[in-house]
């Protein structure tokens, strides 16, 4: 039923197409299959598609079908390499260099500004521009846009909330913590109960510490960097950024997270979590289907929950403005193929149905609104709508993930080898020259 | 020894007097003589050059150069800075944080390694020789060990919940924990936090499977000592700490030179381990060489201020290694 609808569709496709070209020429025929339409333009040519994060049921699906119908659309076939997301940085690094890359690739939306400084993403200008592209808000594509042209397209959104043990919540009889000391009050509740080897709120300390370091400090009002004229002034040491540092490290000088695990990052957190050792973290959807997997399907179902980060005071903390894009690599071999597979993965079916098949939120805005009354992606979808991003520069990656100058900073801070303040002051000094540099 | 035998052949002075054979040599392969050295030279400074030198050459120019990834693909020409990478570098805190690290770690590893190498190695000549190639072969899996799969089994032991060290001190009876070491309770103590319990549980991952290489080479210099030195000794009432410094230390000396500045250059460049280890995020930890791994690789990447940092330690390690091999000269000397 789907492949007939699917049919449908690109026949329908196909006819516009024609009707179109049809008022410059009398020559088109009116009736046409998909396949001549599209044509069979790129019969035996090879796409590579890498794909980020681990391949899950549901994602693999969505992949195979898309794929499918892109083979039946243009004739070309598209080899799928699943890239876990710690390793992309190092893939698409090695990529770059010269090594074997892909024709297109899922990127990252904060990555976007690094590997356009690499030269290694090419323009998609002309795909936003027409067609059902042209309906993605301008406002989500902050990241993409550089000097007017635009490098990836947003294909799914990705803002996080808490996952929790909805049975243990149950068991032990928590509230959905609704402001930040009832979140405190159920991570030490579930740690009496579990075990102190569970963390009750997991700390994440490692590449990804950003996520929800950040979600506190926008929370509490504070900011990384801003652009004053082209500077970028710190703002690490004001008021608001100290109170959601000072949230993000009492985690684990509040015994709610272990200290022996201060570099770990949302994937060692989700393996944790589906082995029983934690009981909540800041995380979206599409850890869904893996730790289904990885608890042999233990931990699924109504077992797990998510409730928005509540802010200090109460209320929701805003969260990161995250999202999965999908580029053409600018080394790729077969350029215009892989533009018309990014076409057809981000028209408004591909597009909406890879983020709701894969757990993130549609870029499509009546598709977004529709989900306010879905329990599972409420919370993002309101988390969304306040979502902030990091600095838009190629050098965040330097401060954010190869330096790593928030986690050291909060490293210090836990081992009691600087006060907030003096860490904070130096990162601050730290991030500036980073984000300043070249 | 072999002037005896140096009868020129025929009237004609030849250029090698010292060769019987010269003549026939030069007429089988119609090179002069006294190149032929030379010539059975040329394959291996080939193969030295092609795999050393050329990348020793390549990594001291890109210190000078900014390198990334777009010049690394050709699709931009380097770009030359003099010595812009080195300021900047020394200008880091990370770098002399991990030159500490490095220096510390080597004069601690180093000394330890060999220490209980020779020790080890001793014991094994006094040993019979079933007993001692039993243990030969025990100790020679830790050597044989990957250096990624000693950090992982040791980060395994020192596992913060998991690992057998904390449940072994949580063992002991708590009035002599305490005693030792100040406190009884050692659940959850996290080793792998600290830059100085990093680098604790590094010293014992590369002496521990450093150390074997160490005693089967002392024990293979103890083989070639005369048995007659060691009863002379014993007859003259030499006490065993005695009769190493006079007799095993002095005659193995080209072996613990041999053995120390291999050592030395081993711990000095040590990464896997600590890589595994440490992790990349904590960069107080970082030696030169992962210092030098994370500013060349990481996104985004500056390959220029990691050959700089590497052209850094292989300066440090040819100083120390030229220091050491001119002192040992010199006592041989005198």
């Amino acid at each position: 039923m789907r492949i007939a609808k699917i049919t449908a569709t690109a026949v329908a496709t196909a006819t516009l197409a024609l009707g179109l070209a049809a008022c410059g020429s009398s020559e088109a025929p009116p009736t046409s299959s998909p396949a001549a339409a599209g044509g069979p333009k790129f019969a035996g040519k090879t796409l590579t598609l890498w794909r980020l994060g681990d391949s899950n049921p549901d994602a693999k699906k969505y992949t195979d079908e898309l794929v499918a119908e892109f083979q039946k659309q243009t004739g070309a076939t598209v080899k799928v390499e699943w890239i876990p997301w710690p390793q992309v940085n190092d893939k698409f690094t090695a990529a770059a260099a010269g090594g074997a890359g892909p024709d297109v690739t899922e990127i990252g939306n904060d990555q976007v500004p690094l590997w356009q400084s690499q030269e290694a993403l090419e323009p998609v200008t002309d795909i936003v521009s027409s067609g059902d592209q042209a309906q993605i808000p301008k406002n989500l594509m902050g990241l993409e846009t550089i000097d007017g042209e635009t490098y990836a397209i947003p294909w799914g959104g990705g803002s996080r909330a808490v996952l929790y043990r909805a049975d243990w919540f149950k068991e032990l009889g928590i509230e959905v913590p609704k402001t930040w000391d009832e979140l405190v009050a159920a991570a030490k509740k579930i740690q009496e109960e579990k075990g102190s080897d569970v963390d009750g709120f997991a700390f994440n300390g490692g590449s990804d510490a950003n996520h929800l370091l950040g979600a506190l400090a926008w929370t509490a009002g504070g900011e990384y960097a801003v652009k004053e004229g082209d500077r970028w002034v710190g703002k690490l040491t004001e008021p608001g950024f100290k109170e959601g540092f000072a949230q993000y490290t009492s985690l684990v000088t509040d015994g709610l997270s272990s200290k022996s695990r201060l570099s770990q990052n949302t994937t060692e957190i989700r393996t944790r979590f589906s082995n029983g050792k934690v009981g909540m973290y800041l995380t979206a959807a599409w850890d869904l289907a893996s730790i289904e997997e990885e608890s042999n399907g233990e931990l699924k179902g109504d077992k797990l929950a998510f409730f928005p980060l509540p802010a200090k005071g109460g209320g929701e903390a805003q969260s990161f403005l995250g999202g999965n894009d999908i580029a053409v690599w600018a080394l790729a071999k077969e350029m215009d193929a892989a533009k018309e597979f990014v076409k057809l993965a981000t028209n408004k079916e591909w597009g909406v149905r890879y983020a709701t098949e894969g757990g993130l939120l549609p870029v499509y805005s009546d598709a977004l609104s529709a989900l306010a009354s879905d329990p599972v992606q409420a919370p993002f979808a309101a988390a969304f709508a306040k979502a902030k991003a990091f600095p838009a520069d190629p050098q965040w990656t330097e401060a954010n993930e190869t330096k790593a100058v928030l986690q050291n900073a909060a490293r210090q801070v836990i081992e009691g080898d600087a006060t907030a303040d003096e860490a904070l002051a130096a990162a601050n000094k730290e991030l500036e020259d980073i984000l300043n540099a070249s | 020894m072999t002037k005896t035998s140096t009868l020129p052949r025929g009237e004609r002075s030849s250029a090698t007097p010292g060769r019987r054979r010269a003549h026939p040599a030069r007429k089988a392969s119609g090179l002069p003589v006294w190149s032929i050295p030379y010539v059975l030279l040329i394959p291996g400074l080939v193969v030295i050059a092609a795999l050393l030198l050329y990348p020793l050459v390549q990594m001291v120019t890109i210190s000078f150069q900014k390198v990334g990834l777009l010049q690394i693909s050709g699709r931009r020409p380097a770009e030359w800075l003099g010595w812009e990478n080195y300021a900047s570098i020394f200008d880091n805190d990370i770098f002399w944080s991990s030159l500490r690290n490095t220096v510390v770690f080597a004069v601690v590893a180093v000394p330890l390694t060999l220490i209980l190498g020779t020790a080890v190695g001793v014991l094994l000549h006094r040993l019979g020789s079933k007993m001692s190639l039993f243990v030969i072969i025990g100790i020679m899996f830790a050597w044989a060990v990957p250096p990624v799969a000693q950090g992982v089994i040791w980060r395994w032991l020192f596992d913060a919940e998991a690992g057998i060290i904390n449940w072994a001190l949580n063992l002991l009876p708590d009035s002599l924990s305490s005693a030792l070491f100040g406190r009884a309770d050692w659940t959850g103590e996290p080793w792998l936090n600290d830059t100085w319990s990093i680098y604790m549980v590094l010293t014992i991952c590369v002496v521990w499977a450093g150390f074997p290489f160490i005693a089967v080479s002392v024990l293979a210099g103890l083989k070639g000592i005369p048995a007659e030195l060691y009863e002379a000794a014993r007859v003259d009432g030499s006490t065993p700490w005695r009769t190493f410094r006079k007799i095993t230390f002095p005659l193995l000396k080209p072996v613990f030179a041999v053995l120390t500045v291999l050592s030395i250059i081993w711990d000095f460049k040590v990464f896997s381990q600590l890589y595994v280890l440490a992790g990349t995020t904590n960069r107080d930890a970082y030696n030169l060489s992962m210092y030098a791994v994370t500013e060349a690789f990481k996104a985004p990447q500056k390959m220029g201020s990691g050959a700089a940092i590497a052209v850094v330690l292989t300066v440090i390690l040819l100083i120390v290694t030229a220091a050491y091999i001119r002192q040992m000269f010199k006592q041989e000397e005198l």
